[in-house]
């Protein structure tokens, strides 16, 4: 393995447990643009649709890769990616995005789900980027 | 193992793998985004399923009559769509008026934009009234230029190239919000039932089939009943006016897609207490006004939407 997300100084299990949980929550983000694009009406809005088709499979791409061991700066991508996702949501929500707008969380419940994995993904990898930032200042005994 | 080789560089072998996981991530996007288009039966066109086999262009709002400082010559840019519409660069299949042809209604006012509208180059026209159109008289006066092959209040359908089209009047008998009414209702109910569920559907009103903002009366009270007769067919398009505003909005199958003005901008839902013609700065008016082009091709699902700004 080229390297984790976690520091290499953190047992395996948290390693996995960090990778499992990334890569759960890029393919929940993944998986519900995919049934959006699919089946929720969302492929006709022009700009819109082929986004969600990129958004899923890219974050189901992501999610396989980091769970089978990917570079860190896959987890770092998957992070800004869901914060790109986030934003866009914001600005359908508000100004518009490519001249679409939806109101509230409608879709319901996707749209919740959906910026509640993003969200996460962006909290779990900067806890993970600050937990090794302070590690490393903390000098090791002996 | 990386805890062989010195952190701070990286080296030939690490490059190597970093290329193929990024490589690896690329392939299995692509692939995934084909899975996922399959899947949804959207496949790329081909060249030559590419050519839309319907096309025409919306107009709307154009207030014949208007006399404002948010546009003190709607006929003048009124006009200006016209023109816009011609130069396409193909003749569309028809265009439709989504409602407020004119301001107040009055004779002189419709027989004004009924003139304009002879200018456009398409071989059919088609209207639905807006609840400026039918002012004092429940639409009698728009029925007169605008009501011939229509049923009752000025509804109607008709299939072209494939597609089903359904003009929809919700602006006669409207309280706070557009109203549809049973006879229509039972019209729309009684129209789409001999189609296929894949006969693509699309609808034309003047006020919004959603609840875009009910405040303002920007909705449909009966709609839901209207639309619950669709929610079979794969595809269902609803193409509006009154908001002076493009706006769009998906629910399931049906699609509904708000549509600009010819004449002036009103506000975005909630910014100011009510919708008010928008004073725009020189030189801004024609951004906020425009025309929409929208084609379909057999054998897509979707239609295409493409907005313009008034030039």
């Amino acid at each position: 393995m080229t390297s984790t997300v976690a520091k290499p100084t953190a047992g395996l299990p948290a390693r996995v447990a960090v990778r499992a949980a990334i890569s759960v929550l890029l393919a929940v983000s993944g998986v519900i643009h995919a049934y959006l694009y699919i089946d929720g009406g969302y492929r006709v809005i022009p700009t819109v649709g082929p986004g969600f088709l990129w958004q899923a499979s890219i974050f189901c791409t992501l999610a396989v890769l980091i769970l089978f061991g990917a570079p860190e700066w896959f987890s770092w991508a998957g992070a800004a990616l869901s914060a790109g996702a986030l934003i866009a949501f914001a600005l359908s929500r508000t100004v518009g995005l490519f001249g679409f707008t939806e109101r509230g969380w409608n879709p319901s419940p996707y749209a919740a789900l959906s910026v509640l994995a993003e969200a996460l993904t962006v909290v779990l990898v900067a806890a993970v980027v600050l937990w090794r930032r302070r590690s490393a200042s903390v000098p090791t005994p002996g | 193992m990386t805890a062989d080789t010195d952190p701070r560089a990286m080296t030939r072998r690490q490059l190597l793998r970093h290329t193929a996981w990024f490589g690896s991530a690329v392939a299995l996007s692509v692939v995934g985004g084909e899975v996922i288009s399959h899947i949804a039966g959207s496949p790329e066109p081909t060249p030559a399923a590419s050519r839309p086999t319907l096309r025409f262009a919306q107009i709307s709002d154009s207030h014949i009559g208007f006399n404002g400082a948010a546009n003190p010559n709607v006929a003048d840019t009124f006009a200006q769509a016209i023109n816009q519409v011609n130069n396409l660069g193909y003749t569309p299949d028809f265009v439709i008026h989504t409602g407020d042809l004119t301001h107040l209604g009055t004779p002189e006012q419709f027989d004004h934009v009924k003139q304009m509208l002879t200018g456009l180059n398409t071989p059919h026209i088609f209207t639905v009234p807006g609840e400026h159109d039918a002012t004092d008289d429940a639409g009698q006066k728009y029925r007169q230029v605008f009501g011939a092959g229509t049923r009752d209040d000025g509804w109607y359908s008709f299939d072209v190239g494939g597609v089903h089209v359904i003009g929809l009047v919700n602006t006669l008998h409207l309280q706070k919000l557009g109203h549809l009414g049973t006879d229509q209702l039972d019209f729309v109910q009684k129209d789409v039932a001999p189609l296929s569920s894949d006969t693509p559907i699309i609808v034309f009103s003047h006020i919004p089939m959603f609840a875009m903002y009910p405040d303002w009366g920007w909705g449909t009270d009966d709609a839901a009943r209207a639309l619950s007769y669709l929610r079979r067919f794969w595809s269902v398009t609803c193409l509006n006016g009154h908001v002076h505003q493009l706006f769009s909005k998906t629910d399931g199958n049906v699609t509904f897609y708000s549509g600009t003005t010819t004449a002036y901008p009103l506000p975005h839902p909630g910014d100011g207490p009510a919708p008010k013609p928008i004073n725009l700065p020189a030189g801004k008016l024609k951004d906020a006004l425009g025309i929409r082009e929208v084609s379909y091709t057999k054998g897509q699902q979707a239609l295409a939407l493409k907005e313009q700004a008034l030039q």
